[in-house]
């Protein structure tokens, strides 16, 4: 499924008739089995962009259309052909690790014998076989992240978006994490559009690299990853790694400076 | 735990019983104002051997249970109506607002002219009291549940009521048995007291309290405070319990 965008504004309304513009006219073609990675400061929009492409967020102005490329011409409002890995993760503390997996099965009115066969199988996918009845309180944050990816994955739908996922887990955890999203991407080449502020996850797992401004965000540059897949943590020093990685820093680095400029003009005028 | 950890409390406890024992002793202070805790313990195995302890113990925890199930039913049910619903909470909002920080106990005179001395009037003034508590805990718990559990839910394909009863009200259950706590303490407060109100009644661990204080046989006073305190350690026991067994993720 692809993923259009066109004239994607959003303003919070804020007090004193001090709106703020989260998003300006963003446009992007998310593409079917592609891999797109979303590169900004903190608060560019990245994550508001994800809430309404997700179906979760009305936009101010501008569409998303989800488009099948072998039906071009019936596109579908958002929502249904997505599902969301939280960056908080929201598992539901009360579930099992099963029931939190069958949450989305469960809601569409599958039998309970059905849905837990096959949460069963998509815990075990993720490697947490064994640890079916246990509540998310008890688990590790690598495995909770696990349980998340699980739940999502369950549904079988198209697009998955990813709201900086790995973020609150530790230097190894992530990288083990990142690997198996990879390979799960390789198998399933689901149209993901994966949300994060660091450089070199967003090179090693995308194809695309979307560079986004400071707030407003807009689309500073889009970067191709030509790494070959299967992806690994070797390429990272490869020397068509290095030269993405360069250009990424160099777009970023502006905008971060720009970000810090506008938080300390924000600051002075308070 | 340390061995000390493990053995003062105990120690503590028999130390202050045998000063308490040897002070009354040494200076011969008239039971009326300090029996000796040998003596308090003579009357209670006296009440439960001629069965007022029991019998009076029974009338009040039943009394007790009636009015906290009047109020938990009634509390909760509000209460995650007024969560649920915007209206229900504003309809309901000036009244919780203008009676919870009545003290209910004003309200005995007025109850007590409506209803008489009977069981309806100690029920009603329990349950009116543990009332508020229980239901302000239930609609906060309701309102506070992380947006973030509902959108994934949403997310997930769940309507907005499969929202409500899978999400909201699990994820409030907490809340909800941190107010049916409160709930079950002021119960047992008005029970008593309205079991004290003279000649209201003449049954029950506060007639019992009442009674032996007007003819100062103190130690049956203090029998009747050990039960209490005893019966109330227990029913906070036995309520962690529940919680621990209806919200184990929540501790």
């Amino acid at each position: 499924m692809d993923v259009i965008v066109e004239q994607l504004t959003q303003v919070w309304a804020g007090s004193a008739g001090a709106d703020l513009v989260a998003l300006e006219r963003f446009s992007h073609r998310f593409a079917s089995r592609r891999f797109s990675c979303l590169l900004g400061p903190s608060g560019c929009g990245k994550s508001t962009l994800l809430q309404i492409v997700g179906g979760l967020e009305p936009a101010t102005s501008g569409t998303v259309r989800i488009v099948d490329p072998a039906r071009p011409g019936e596109a579908r409002p958002p929502g249904a052909d997505s599902v969301m890995v939280w960056q908080g993760l929201n598992l539901f503390p009360w579930r099992s690790v099963l029931d939190n997996v069958a949450f989305g099965l469960e809601v569409h009115g599958m039998p309970k014998g059905e849905r837990h066969e096959r949460a069963r199988a998509l815990v075990a996918s993720v490697g947490l076989a064994g640890f079916e009845h246990h509540l998310p309180g008890q688990l590790s944050g690598g495995m909770r992240q696990r349980v998340a990816l699980a739940r999502a994955l369950v549904l079988e739908r198209p697009i998955l978006l990813m709201d900086e996922p790995f973020a609150a887990l530790d230097a190894q955890t992530k990288i083990v994490m990142q690997e198996e999203l990879a390979r799960i991407f390789d198998r399933t080449h689901k149209t993901v559009i994966f949300v994060t502020h660091a450089i070199e996850e967003a090179i090693l797992l995308g194809d695309e690299v979307v560079v986004m401004s400071a707030r407003p965000g807009r689309i500073k540059e889009v970067l191709f990853v030509d790494l070959p897949r299967p992806r690994s943590l070797e390429m990272v020093s490869t020397r068509a790694f290095a030269a993405i990685f360069d250009r990424a820093f160099h777009l970023i680095r502006e905008e971060v400076m720009t970000s810090m400029a506008q938080q300390a003009a924000a600051l002075g005028a308070a | 735990m340390t061995l000390a950890e493990r053995t003062l409390p105990g120690i503590v406890v028999v130390a202050f019983l045998l000063a308490w024992e040897a002070l009354v002793r040494a200076r011969g202070i008239a039971p009326i104002y300090l029996p000796a805790p040998s003596a308090i313990a003579v009357y209670l195995w006296r009440m439960i051997a001629d069965g007022s302890l029991p019998v009076n113990l029974g009338i009040t925890l039943g009394r007790v249970l009636g009015g906290f199930a009047v109020a938990a039913v009634a509390g909760v049910g509000l209460g995650v109506l007024m969560g649920m619903s915007r209206l229900v909470a504003r309809i309901a909002d000036p009244w919780i607002a203008a009676l919870y920080p009545l003290p209910k106990i004003a309200l005995i005179p007025l109850l007590l002219t409506w209803l008489g001395t009977g069981e309806a009037y100690k029920i009603v003034i329990s349950a009116v009291t543990a009332f508020f508590p229980i239901v302000i805990s239930a609609y906060a718990g309701i309102r506070e549940v992380d947006r973030g559990l509902m959108k994934a839910a949403e997310d997930l394909g769940a309507s907005r009521r499969q929202v409500q009863l899978k999400v909201v009200l699990p994820a409030a259950v907490p809340s909800i048995f941190a107010g049916l706590h409160l709930g079950m303490g002021v119960t047992i407060i008005l029970v008593i007291a309205a079991e004290m109100i003279g000649g209201s009644s003449t049954s029950g661990m506060g007639y019992l309290l009442m009674q032996a204080g007007q003819v100062m046989e103190t130690e049956k006073v203090f029998a009747d405070l050990v039960v209490l305190a005893v019966v109330g350690a227990l029913i906070v026991k036995l309520q962690r319990w529940i919680d621990r067994k209806v919200a184990p993720w929540a501790h």
